[in-house]
């Protein structure tokens, strides 16, 4: 809620004015809610409808907290959807050069990484407000993103070939050479990610014979620079900061700039005029092998369930592991009572693990299993030992018995999974 | 697993590894790069093949030992394509896989040292005209001049893909890793050095380097329009300290505290 | 008839002998060059046979008396035999004599014959179960055909069938004592012992005449200077030569079996079979014969080998065994448990290590961690892989002095990698704790320091060893310090007996060593021990490497705390499992070393463990607990500290002052 006061003479006056025609609409509007219950009478004087005010508190009673706080809580509807709606449309007509960006889509929706990059290309568009560029987002394949908009692109360009699925970089980089014979945008950007923008920028920087900078963090308005921006990016395996002139062909970092959260683009569709060449694909995709959560290495997984002496029933534990869809791991001791396999001992005698989440079951945290999860991002502890020493480092413990704990969490994914497929259904 | 390549059809299969300097992230010692050396693993995987390391680029003492590194996989010779320091090799590297005609190239996915933008292989496919492809984790079987290899996606998952050779294929961290490096070949191994005309990356020249600073960390934005609410999500203690401690609550409350940090943290898939 | 049968008897047994020995030779001659004094070796034996192996024989009271009679019984007679019967001289006193022997002998034979009656399962069987029938039929027989020449029976006594039958009895005896000695029967150990004493490989080890203990623990360096040499050890050949005689000397009495950590945990080691095993590659052929306990989990028969065929095959040639399995020599925590109860003074480190020498420098094929850890090593100093730069991280509020700005000080303070690791940061703070109460003027390395190289050297990275010592030595010499403490007996061990051979000769001490020095000058003042029952765990390179026993049982004793002996301390104090890189080759087993190092804890009682090692700390306390509190000796000072202020008063100099203040700083 803003504190800034704007003040209306007009509506101040037709609230006022209780023979006005307007007058309950606009009171109403000034109170925030359908009924008023404090407004500036006719006199100037403060009015009050002591009716209005306070809340029905849960014995019935009705409350009136004073201190305001619960007033704004209770019309919070109408207040918290304004900002939604002020956000300025933007549209760009005539846009006097292009911002190509092609964004990874992971799952067909635009990932936080894309958001950025489209910020960065919003940046570079944006920067003189005489003449305006546009960003321009190229998508392969079928999609469900609806916020392209919110996401800052101007235009949208969908390759929704039937053969643009799966993985055809040979294909998309010609499709992305024809993009550049027609439209010719000034600059490429693309996120560097190794979920395929990464490799497809490095191909395309290849085809057009530019030098990109890879690993971008940083760009920056130079006046000295010729192409007037300057850009840091990482280089010697994330060791030096390289800065440099921005090229035609940017590979941007995640945070490089900040998303678009201000305002809403056209995103008008546009289609290239001549149809795709035919490209004879030399690589062939034979599609994606299933592979076994439990096989991905301890030291690259970034969400590890991990089981120790207090785990008694391993087999729900293997399924909870199966269902999270986590790394599994095990403390000494477990692997030592040959419960686990001996490459799934984390600590600093088995494996230094850098996972994003580490949950912790019946672990109590020896020294040397600490220090294996030192650089572990969030600790979660299932312990029935309040007082041990894994509780203390995790960020979130619970304490109580292992297996049940792990199958109400099985039960509770099992039905949010449900819950998502049936929504994604209904859209 | 790296075994069973198949060996009846590719016999005298020829792969080329490239191979370059790294450093030690902590120490920046000179050392095998390892990227490369999962390459060069890749390659030693590969039943019946003849193996040819190449490496361009300067040739100082403290490059040697970290070369026969290479070398002490049980190697017997690199090819040292002796360049400028601030030389680009693509061109010295096309050149030589262009008269050695290997029919695979395999690489690591970026240098450890100097650009490390990961262009070189693209670069050499482009002036080649071979395929390449990325994150490779396996090679499968090669029949008839086709291989079949597995690529490494995010989060552990693979493709299964089928390329005409001669190709070009990276690996990243995500290939297994390299064997030990033992001393007694290391020392033994040739370093075959060839000297080659260089050309200058003038654009690199360019360029201002430096070592990494710290990037700063995203502020958590608040997406509220109320000034207390930002004001309040600004000055709000970072977590850390102790976390939160649940005890005497039922499982299902236990699980649902876990499911939201779960889902906070995006790692359901 | 027997005048002539005998001698013919006497002579053809001694020729053959001869025969067998010079094959013999010919067979430890295959092994390297290695330099030794062949005379001085040879006056030296008696001394080392009769002083340093009867030493450990000894240890056994009842064994130790069978073999000085059967063996003593034996020379004696063996030497009169060929004097009175294959000479002929017909000497009545030397035939008393030789009568005296072989009763003597006989006697020794019968009590041979009792233990072999039941064995304990640690004694090899098949060939060694007729010895003592053998020994019998020789004292018998030589103890009947002498009795002519003695006088006691008449020259012609019985018939011609009669002397037959003697004869044959004597030369059963002759045969398994005379011939098998060099043709490869159990007596062989007397023949191959004898010699292996003379011609040591390490002849430091034996005591001398002026009292000195004798000593030999440190590994020797293997040269790097030549590329083309192989290094390590491949094939049996490449032993030394006196290595191949002293495995060849070994007399299978398992005490080496009864005493590894890693044969109990059920690790597939049996020292006695890995150097049976090397026999057997020494003269080609199959473990098939083999009579004792194989490694546990590996069925004897199935491996062979050749003299000079490889002992590992390279897990790259698929199938197939050669003579010993890889994760065989892997086991080994080099805790020297077996070279300590070896009565013929065989080095079964030294071996395993010269083979592991082979499988890391050539193969590269250190298993499971081996390679990252000596990657780590080489790339950052330290086996965990951190920062070199932050190896003072954990005293950052200490303000320890460093060697870099004092240039000079009394004590070297070497922190060893245990600073990496938290546990042992609070040893170590307890250890600089201690040194400022007793104003000790000390400094540390910091940043300087680097791992001693132990590790890198015990999983057969020499080359690594190398580089990180020389490095140490050449940081090391810029200093000038009187002695170097640490409370790492890893560390120790390295500094003080294996930095020697490559130019850094130091005093140096571990760490309950100069707190005892310490406590004995008075510098230190104790508050009386109020915990419950305490026993030692003994660390094996402070122990059995260093014979340091008493000084941390002294300290203990100071702290006003009776220990509570475990059955097996001291020379025979089980390994923790922390040694010789096992941990981190991580051999599977049945059992864990540490849980049955807890289980010796547990049996005397204790509530706590006093250690002096910081893989002790961790191994031990790597056990599921319930199970004993551990505390390195310098935490059990550290606590019981008494903070002397009158001392202060009077005697505060500047520097004292300025680490107490910091001890302030640190409590506050």
């Amino acid at each position: 809620m803003s504190d800034i006061v704007r003040r209306d003479p007009r509506k101040e006056w037709i609230a006022r004015n209780r023979l006005h025609p307007e007058h309950s609409e606009v009171l109403a509007e000034l109170c925030g809610g359908a009924s008023p219950s404090e407004w500036i009478g006719p006199s100037g004087l403060t009015r009050r409808n002591p009716h209005a005010v306070g809340f029905t508190g849960p014995n019935g009673i009705k409350r009136i907290d004073r201190s305001g706080a619960q007033q704004a809580a209770t019309q919070p509807g109408g207040r918290q959807a304004q900002p939604k709606d002020t956000r300025r449309r933007v549209e760009i007509e005539t846009p006097h050069f292009l911002v190509a960006v092609v964004p990874d889509l992971p799952g067909g929706r635009l990932s936080s990484h894309d958001r950025d990059v489209l910020g960065l290309a919003r940046q570079l568009a944006d920067a003189d407000p005489e003449r305006p560029g546009a960003v321009l987002a190229i998508v392969f394949g079928a999609h469900k993103e609806t916020t392209f908009d919110e996401a800052g692109v101007d235009r949208l360009l969908p390759m929704e070939d039937a053969e643009s699925s799966g993985y055809l970089s040979e294909l998309r980089i010609a499709a992305l050479q024809s993009v550049e014979r027609e439209l010719a945008p000034r600059y490429w950007l693309l996120p560097d990610s190794s979920l395929g923008g990464g490799e497809l920028g490095r191909r395309l920087a290849a085809r057009l014979g530019e030098r990109p900078a890879t690993q971008v963090w940083q760009v920056e308005a130079d006046v000295d620079s010729d192409t007037g921006w300057r850009c840091t990016a990482r280089g010697a395996a994330g060791t030096k900061d390289i800065t440099r002139d921005l090229p035609r062909v940017a590979l941007a970092l995640a945070e490089c700039a900040e998303p678009v959260s201000e305002t809403r683009h056209a995103t008008q569709a546009v289609r290239l005029n001549q149809a795709l060449p035919d490209v004879l694909g030399r690589i062939e995709d034979l599609g994606e092998v299933a592979v076994d959560p439990a096989s991905v290495s301890l030291a690259e997984a970034e969400f590890i369930l991990s089981a120790g002496n207090g785990v008694k029933d391993w087999e729900g534990y293997h399924h909870a592991a199966q269902v999270l869809g986590a790394t599994e791991g095990a403390s000494r001791v477990a692997v030592d009572d040959g419960y686990m396999p001996r490459d799934r001992q984390v600590g600093a005698t088995g494996t230094w693990v850098s996972a994003r989440v580490y949950v912790a079951v019946g672990i109590s945290g020896a020294i040397q299993h600490l220090q294996g999860i030192q650089s572990c991002d969030k600790v979660v502890a299932i312990n029935l030992n309040e007082g041990c020493d894994m509780v203390k480092r995790a960020d979130l413990a619970v304490i109580g018995d292992a297996g049940e704990i792990l199958a109400a969490l099985v039960a509770h994914i099992e039905h949010y999974r449900e819950q998502q497929q049936e929504n994604r259904d209904a859209a | 697993m790296p075994h069973n390549a198949t060996s009846s059809s590719h016999a005298g299969l020829q792969v080329a590894v490239l191979v370059s300097i790294g450093r030690h992230p902590l120490t920046a010692r000179a050392r095998r790069a390892d990227q490369d050396a999962r390459a060069v693993e890749m390659a030693l995987s590969l039943d019946d093949a003849a193996i040819r390391l190449v490496h361009a680029g300067g040739n100082d003492d403290d490059n040697e030992e970290a070369l026969r590194g290479y070398l002490g996989m049980g190697i017997d010779e690199i090819n040292v394509i002796k360049q400028a320091s601030n030389a680009d090799i693509v061109p010295a590297l096309v050149t030589s896989l262009r008269d050695a005609a290997p029919q695979l190239v395999f690489t690591g996915s970026r240098a450890e040292v100097g650009e490390g933008s990961g262009l070189v292989p693209y670069l050499l496919a482009e002036a080649l005209g071979w395929p390449v492809i990325n994150g490779l984790a396996q090679v499968e079987s090669i029949e008839h001049g086709v291989a079949t290899v597995l690529q490494a996606l995010p989060r552990g998952k693979r493709r299964r893909l089928r390329v005409r050779l001669p190709a070009i294929a990276t690996v990243d961290s995500n290939a297994p890793p390299a064997r030990q490096s033992a001393f007694g070949p290391a020392r033994r191994g040739e370093l075959a050095a060839r000297a080659c005309s260089s050309m200058p990356d003038e654009l690199q020249a360019q360029w201002h380097m430096q070592t990494a600073r710290k990037r700063p960390k995203r502020l958590k934005i608040v997406k509220s329009a109320s000034a207390r609410d930002r004001f309040k999500a600004a000055a709000a203690k970072a977590e850390g300290g102790s976390g939160q401690v649940l005890s005497d609550v039922s499982p299902e409350q236990g699980a649902e505290a876990i499911f939201k940090l779960l889902k906070e943290e995006d790692v359901l898939r | 008839m027997l005048d002539t049968l005998l001698p013919i008897l006497f002579f053809s047994a001694l020729a053959l002998a001869a025969i067998g020995a010079v094959r013999r030779v010919r067979l430890w001659r295959q092994g390297r060059h290695s330099p030794v004094s062949l005379i001085r070796g040879l006056i030296a034996m008696p001394r080392r046979y009769l002083v340093d192996l009867h030493h450990v024989v000894a240890r056994d009271k009842a064994m130790s008396n069978t073999h000085v009679a059967t063996a003593g019984g034996f020379v004696l007679a063996a030497l009169l035999a060929i004097v009175v019967h294959g000479l002929g001289l017909d000497s009545a006193i030397l035939a008393w004599a030789l009568l005296a022997a072989t009763t003597c002998m006989f006697v020794g034979s019968l009590f041979v014959a009792k233990r072999r009656r039941n064995p304990p399962p640690r004694l090899s069987k098949g060939p060694w179960m007729r010895l003592p029938k053998s020994l019998i039929a020789f004292s018998l027989g030589v103890f009947l055909v002498t009795l002519p020449t003695a006088g006691i029976l008449p020259e012609d006594l019985g018939s011609w069938v009669l002397a037959l039958a003697l004869a044959g009895v004597v030369a059963w005896g002759l045969g398994e004592l005379f011939f098998g000695m060099t043709w490869g029967g159990p007596m062989k150990h007397a023949f191959a012992g004898a010699l292996h004493l003379a011609f040591h490989r390490r002849p430091e080890r034996f005591s001398d005449k002026h009292g000195g203990e004798g000593r030999s623990t440190g590994l020797k360096a293997l040269r790097l200077e030549d590329p083309a040499t192989k290094l390590g050890v491949e094939k049996p050949a490449d032993f030394a030569w006196n290595q191949l005689l002293g495995f060849d000397a070994c007399v299978q009495c398992g005490r080496c079996e009864a005493a590894c950590p890693a044969f109990a945990a059920g690790q597939p080691l049996n020292p006695k079979k890995l150097i049976q095993d090397m026999v057997v590659g020494m003269v080609g052929g199959s473990d098939a014969h083999y009579a004792g306990s194989p490694y546990p989990g590996k069925p004897v028969g199935e491996h062979a080998g050749e003299p000079h065929g490889p002992i590992v095959t390279r897990p790259s040639t698929k199938g197939g065994t050669a003579l010993v399995d890889a994760e065989t020599l892997w086991s080994c925590t080099t805790c020297r448990a077996c070279v300590e109860e070896c009565p013929m003074m065989i080095e079964h480190v030294d071996a395993i290590v010269d083979m592991r020498r082979f499988l890391t420098l050539e193969h590269g094929n250190t298993p499971n961690k081996g390679a990252e850890v000596l990657d780590n090593l080489i790339a950052t100093d330290n086996p965990g892989g951190f920062d070199p730069g932050s190896r003072t991280h954990w005293a950052a509020d200490l303000n320890l002095p460093l060697m870099a700005d004092k240039r000079e000080a009394e004590v070297l303070l070497w922190l060893g990698d245990g600073v990496f690791d938290m546990r042992n940061q609070r040893t170590l703070r307890a250890l600089v704790k201690v040194l400022r109460a007793a104003q000790v003027d000390f400094a540390v390395l910091g940043n300087e320091e680097r791992d001693s190289g132990d590790v890198a050297r015990r999983l057969g990275d020499e080359a690594t060893f190398q580089s990180l010592a020389k490095r140490n030595i050449a940081t090391l010499g810029q200093y000038r310090f009187a002695r170097i403490v640490t409370c790492d007996p890893h560390s120790f061990h390295v500094l003080k007996n294996e930095y020697g051979e490559l130019g850094g000769n130091y005093e140096v001490y571990h760490h309950s060593t100069y707190l005892n020095r310490l406590l004995e000058e008075g510098k230190l003042s104790l508050k009386a021990w109020k915990g419950g029952t305490v026993t030692y765990h003994d660390p094996c390179y402070l122990g059995r490497y260093n014979g340091e026993y008493e000084a941390p049982r002294d300290v203990l004793r100071a702290l006003g705390i009776e220990v509570e002996e475990m059955a097996r301390s001291g020379y025979r104090s089980r390994c923790c499992g922390g040694g010789g890189g096992a941990p981190i080759t991580d051999i599977p087993g049945k059992q864990r070393i540490p849980d049955m190092r807890m289980n010796d804890v547990r049996e005397t009682g204790a509530e706590l463990v006093a250690v002096g090692c910081p893989q002790c700390t961790a191994m031990l306390e790597g056990v599921v607990e319930p199970r004993a509190e551990i505390k390195d000796i310098a935490e059990l000072v550290a606590d019981a500290l008494i903070e002397d202020d009158s001392a202060e008063s009077t005697s505060r100099d500047e520097a004292a002052g300025k680490a107490r203040r910091a001890e302030e700083e640190v409590t506050l």
